[in-house]
């Protein structure tokens, strides 16, 4: 095995075949007891400069010091289970908002609260050959996010930073 | 400085903020320019906000911007800053590879084209090909020769950045080009140059890696760290700076001569550029300048610590909850050591090493800034820095985009400020006034891109005269 | 003479320092390939011989020498301490041909004494005045004058005032405002000379709310405080998911002033675009400022307008990119391999070489749906999967190993190279980006040449590297100030030179 510990453990008379991803930097040289995200089975690893000199040894009964970020099942579908699962995977703290996404995020506003073109799918406004104007007619375009935008004005809610 | 002493007292006014307190009350004769307090004459003069009064310092010069991602764009967008009139040519309904680039998949803006009303344009696009004209082009197109002839004749120069010798199978390398105007610049930008890796291709990370830059940035591994990237594209965007710099230096000579230039220019050598005394070093020593962390070689203190405590513990955005505990420390002057040795209670560590060069020294720098986190430790990061401040010291934290977002002095300068984009509304703008103020033909950002073909119009049509019938046929065969 | 044998004996360190002198040592260590060479082996494969032989006969290097100077009777003053901006500033007009003078205190600028843990065995001795001079100094102190003026004397300020007359350009990055309270700024010296271009250079500004501070005791604001008050440092480094706090897994420096570099370009630009306009169009001068904290922000790709857009804020990924994949460097069995490539065309070769050796990266990645799609494939839990499998491919191999097998696959890729491999490596020897300058000074000396050195007409070059203090006093005090070398000694006596 190496720097993924693909799991066999028998789960209800079916084997977990869950992909544990032991991530490159943070396992690169690391020692101790690891779980696996499925079925919760703990082993433990010694490993340096990327290899596993020694595990996945089995320690039933142990507790894990870590669990991976992310696993997956590729021979079902590929059902993953993704960062910060409880329990499971360990959290991703270094994130730049407190949620996590991974698609893309559907902006109308900007943080001041003006209209943004973030979002799909947009009204075809293209003239001849491809060309666009010089202006964004959002009122005929996306006449809700026009109403909101007024709704947010008088709200107070734009600001001016 | 030489008498330090008399120079601080005349110079008092600047040494302390803040900055109401700095200078007398203002009186009718301070307008007078001469003697205006020079913070008011810097306000005056550089007027943030009222830049659109004033010319353009390359008003008339146009360039083609034949580019894809990050480096050849930069070079061509530091021009349309300064007033050049920059067309930007895409391939036909594709568009610069460089719009797949969002940060986690998360941050788009719509529409990379109406062909395509699902596929945003990410953030990774946002800032490289400021204020330019979008042309769509397929140069694999024989008929299409002829409008590029044409925009070169009428051009001053270009910049490319396609693999070497691809130009030249279509016919619009330089050697071609200046046949048809010897005034011409042309630029190639790319990874390597002529030479044995000619054909190899290059991005910015390649770059860092390449050229030794990663090589002395990161924790060095008695710290725990591994060779780090700089955060963003930073050698594509400082490479195709110099670009822009042989550019404008062309542009100079080809006043007194009437000629162009042409310039092959290598990104991954430009990283190696900025590696300062690693090559003379090792030129002479054998020595191989290594990373050394947070920490400086040459100066010390000079770095940055980490404290106990985050400003923010109760905030929602990890980046504020989490990171907010770092602080960059400089005192490394011996009045200033002695000054922090005394903050933090340690007479002695001033003592051990009284000098510079007994401070700089690996070892001690280690035992140094061990002591320092030590002092740190029970401490937030608004504490550490404003016990050493209130000594006359020197310390600053480390700020992430929201504090930058909220500090005063880039609103003051202008130099970070929101734009009513024409195609998308609300956007941020962190570009082009921070590239440098200018009193008299200030820069300025008037959009931040425009979709793929979106000015074809404009240019086959109105700039290169063909009909609209004509640029409707090539638009349906998807030629443009 | 590299046959001879000789016995030494090393008793320390400093013994061995010699050994290590170019005329021992000589660099390259093995010669770069001949263009012979590259034309068979490379353009021929690619039929691309006649353009392979044009590039070369007119770009090459060596033949910079004789063309023309792009900015050839351009003259600045350079006026700064302590920082690496604006030297950048003049070593690139120098390199493009323009005369800049370097004015130093009579003490000299402190970037000169700089040298790594402060070990004088890594300055170099100038064979004519015995000086020592740091290597920072030294290297970006290319082409460049230096004359010592003491502005703090009225006489000192009379020779700056008459020398400012005749200038360009004016780069001054002294404290905020200092030239200014001398009567030296720009409104005062625009006055005698209506051409002239000024440009302030800072770490955070010369004026604002946040601009330079200086301490207590007279120490200066330097980079990275530049790096650290633009959020670079704190986008920068590894996160602490990835190795503990405080460990490794800290916001990071630049390991160079990147931000004085920076700074030093777009102040360049600055200055060409401001004479620009004059020449062409005004014939006036202006007033200019440029800081590595804001001409850093410009070069941050979004980072700022992103929190605009939702209220992000960057996080550090250490070796890898958040917008891209792949694109990031992972270890590998000797090092740190970096792999490129996000469009389809890209990414399935990255695969298919990885394929090759390690079977079930097929199976594990090109197999997932999510990474079948490209902009998904950014997605940070995408990144995670993509670089546990690729490593465990890379940590059987050399970086060399990896190198060659991606490029079959024309895969851009790339070891992280150190500077003893980076000197050594033939594309950089064959053109060659570093190179050395047998010089009057400092003997033969090791440089990063400019990237604005392979033109057809007029490409820059680097002639001279660094200069003892005041080397050029008497000569620009005749020149441009028509003072003589009596007169300069008593100056000099009195502390004014
Ligand atoms: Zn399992
Ligand atoms: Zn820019």
């Amino acid at each position: 095995m190496c720097d993924i510990i693909w799991c066999k453990k028998d789960v209800g008379g079916k084997p977990c075949d869950t992909v544990n991803y032991l991530d490159p930097y943070c396992f690169w040289n690391w020692k101790g007891n690891i779980n696996c995200a499925e079925c919760g089975a703990v082993y433990f690893i010694h490993m340096i400069n990327g290899h596993m000199y020694k595990g996945p040894e089995d320690r039933p009964g142990e507790k894990p010091d870590t669990s991976p970020l992310y696993a997956d099942k590729p021979l079902d579908g590929y059902k993953f289970i993704t960062m910060g699962t409880e329990g499971r995977t360990r959290p991703f703290q270094c994130l730049p908002r407190h949620i996590y996404l991974g698609v893309p995020d559907m902006v109308k506003f900007s943080i001041r609260g003006k209209p943004l073109r973030g979002w799909r799918p947009q009204a075809p406004s293209a003239g001849i050959a491809g060309q666009f104007p010089f202006n964004w007619n959002i009122k005929k375009l996306a006449p809700e996010v026009w109403a909101e935008y007024q709704e947010k004005i008088a709200k107070g809610e734009v600001k001016d930073w | 400085m030489n008498d330090k002493k008399e120079w601080r007292t005349k110079y008092k006014n600047l040494i302390e903020s803040p900055l109401e307190e700095q200078y007398g009350p203002k009186s009718k004769q301070e307008l007078d320019e001469m003697k205006m307090p020079y913070e008011d004459f810097c306000k005056a003069v550089f007027a943030p906000g009222h830049e659109m009064g004033k010319p353009e310092a390359l008003k008339g010069t146009r360039f083609m911007s034949t580019t894809m991602y990050i480096f050849t764009p930069h070079s061509c967008a530091n021009l349309a800053e300064l007033g050049a009139e920059v067309y930007k040519f895409e391939m036909p309904r594709m568009g610069d590879p460089m719009k797949h680039t969002s940060p986690f998949n998360e941050a788009y803006l719509y529409p990379l084209h109406d062909t395509r009303p699902m596929t945003g344009t990410g953030y990774g696009f946002t800032s490289a090909n400021i204020n330019e004209y979008y042309v769509s082009i397929d140069y694999h197109i024989e008929a299409m020769k002829e409008p590029f002839y044409r925009i070169v004749k009428m051009s001053d120069g270009l910049v490319e950045c396609y693999r070497p010798g691809t130009f030249d199978r279509w016919k619009q390398s330089y050697r071609y080009l200046a046949e048809m105007n010897p005034r011409f610049i042309y630029v190639w930008g790319g990874g390597f140059g002529y030479g044995p890796k000619v054909f190899g291709g290059s991005y910015d990370i390649l770059g860092q890696a390449h050229a030794g830059l990663a090589s002395v940035t990161g924790m060095h591994e008695f710290m725990g760290g591994h060779c780090a990237k700089h955060s963003n594209w930073c050698i594509d965007w400082y490479s195709g700076t110099q670009i822009t710099f042989g550019v404008l230096a062309a542009m100079h000579w080809r006043r007194k001569t009437g000629l162009g230039t042409m310039i092959e220019f290598s990104q991954v050598q430009a990283a190696t550029r900025v590696l300062g005394h690693a090559a003379p070093l090792y030129g002479r020593f054998g020595i191989v300048r290594q990373r050394w962390g947070n920490w400086d070689t040459q100066l010390c203190v000079h770095g940055i610590i980490l404290c106990g405590k985050s400003d923010y513990p109760d905030a929602i955005n990890p980046q504020d909850k989490f990171e907010a505990r770092y602080a960059m420390v400089s005192a490394f002057q011996d009045a200033d050591f002695k000054a922090l040795c005394e903050v933090i209670k340690k007479p002695d560590m001033y003592s051990k090493y009284i000098k510079h060069k007994d401070r700089v020294g690996a070892e001690a720098q280690v035992d140094i800034y061990a002591t320092l986190e030590d002092w740190a430790k029970d401490k937030s990061r608004a504490e550490v820095v404003r016990i050493l401040q209130n000594e006359g010291l020197l310390a600053e934290p480390v700020m992430n985009d929201r504090e930058v977002y909220e500090n005063p002095h880039y609103r003051t300068r202008g130099t970070l400020r929101w734009m009513d984009d024409p195609l998308f509304g609300d956007v941020l703008v962190q570009g082009t006034y921070s590239a440098g103020l200018m009193s008299k033909t200030p820069r300025r950002q008037v959009w931040i891109w425009r979709p793929v073909g979106a000015d074809n119009v404009k240019f086959y049509h109105e700039l290169l005269g063909y009909p609209i019938s004509q640029v409707k046929e090539w638009y349906d065969k998807a030629w443009i | 003479m590299a046959q001879e044998k000789r016995n030494i004996e090393i008793n320390s360190r400093a013994d061995t320092l010699d050994l290590m002198h170019p005329d021992i040592r000589p660099w390259p260590v093995t010669p770069p390939p001949d263009p012979e060479w590259v034309m068979a082996n490379v353009y021929a494969k690619r039929k691309a011989e006649e353009f392979g032989k044009w590039c070369e006969d007119n770009l090459r290097y060596e033949y910079s020498f004789g063309k023309p100077e792009a900015l050839q009777g351009f003259k600045f003053l350079c006026i700064g301490q302590w920082r690496l901006a604006n030297k950048f500033v003049s070593a690139l007009l120098c390199e493009a041909g323009a005369e800049v003078i370097n004015i130093e205190p009579p003490g000299g600028d402190p970037l000169r004494q700089l040298t790594p843990f402060g070990r004088e065995e890594y300055m170099l001795e100038s064979k004519i005045t015995g000086e020592k001079c740091g290597l920072d100094f030294l290297h970006e102190m290319r082409g460049q004058k230096s004359v010592t003026l003491n502005l703090e004397s009225e006489e000192g300020r009379a020779i700056y005032r008459t020398m400012a007359g005749q200038m360009d350009g004016i780069i001054d990055e002294m404290p905020p405002g200092y030239m200014d309270s001398l009567g030296l700024g720009y409104r005062h010296l625009s006055k005698l000379n209506k051409g002239l271009v000024y440009l302030n250079m800072a770490v955070r500004g010369t004026w604002g709310p946040y601009k330079d501070k200086m301490s207590k005791y007279g120490q200066w604001t330097l980079e990275p405080f530049g790096g650290c008050a633009n959020s670079f440092v704190h986008n920068t480094g590894f996160p602490q998911d990835q190795l503990p706090r405080g460990k490794g897994g800290d916001p990071t420096r630049s390991g160079v002033w990147f931000a004085d570099y920076v700074a030093g370009e777009q102040g360049a630009n600055t200055l060409l675009a401001a004479l620009y306009w004059r020449d062409q169009f005004s014939g006036e001068g202006q007033f200019c400022e440029v800081t590595g904290a804001e001409t850093q922000m410009d070069i941050l790709d979004f980072d700022i307008a992103w929190y605009g857009f939702n209220g992000s804020i960057k996080a550090r990924t250490g070796g890898w990119d958040p917008n891209l994949n792949q694109y990031e460097w992972n270890p590998c069995r000797d090092g740190y391999m970096m792999i490129g490539g996000q469009t389809d065309r890209l990414w399935y070769r990255i695969g298919m070489c990885i394929e090759r050796d390690f079977p079930q990266f097929g199976r594990l990645i090109h197999e997932d749906p999510i990474l079948k799609e490209m902009g998904a494939r950014n997605a940070l839990a995408m990144l995670i999967k993509t670089y546990t499998v690729t490593t465990r491919w890379l940590r059987d191999i050399n970086r060399i190993e990896a190198e060659q097998k991606l490029l079959q696959y024309e895969v851009a890729a790339g070891p992280v190279l150190f500077i003893d491999e980076v000197a050594e490596f033939p594309q950089f020897k064959y053109r060659p980006w570093v190179s050395t300058i047998d010089s009057d000074h400092y003997g033969t000396v090791m440089f990063s040449a400019s990237p604005n050195s392979f033109q057809m007409r007029t490409p820059h070059r680097v002639k001279v590297l660094g200069r003892p203090l005041g080397f050029d006093t008497y000569e620009i005090m005749q020149k441009y100030c028509g003072v003589g070398q009596s007169r300069v000694n008593e100056l000099k006596e009195k502390g004014v030179i």
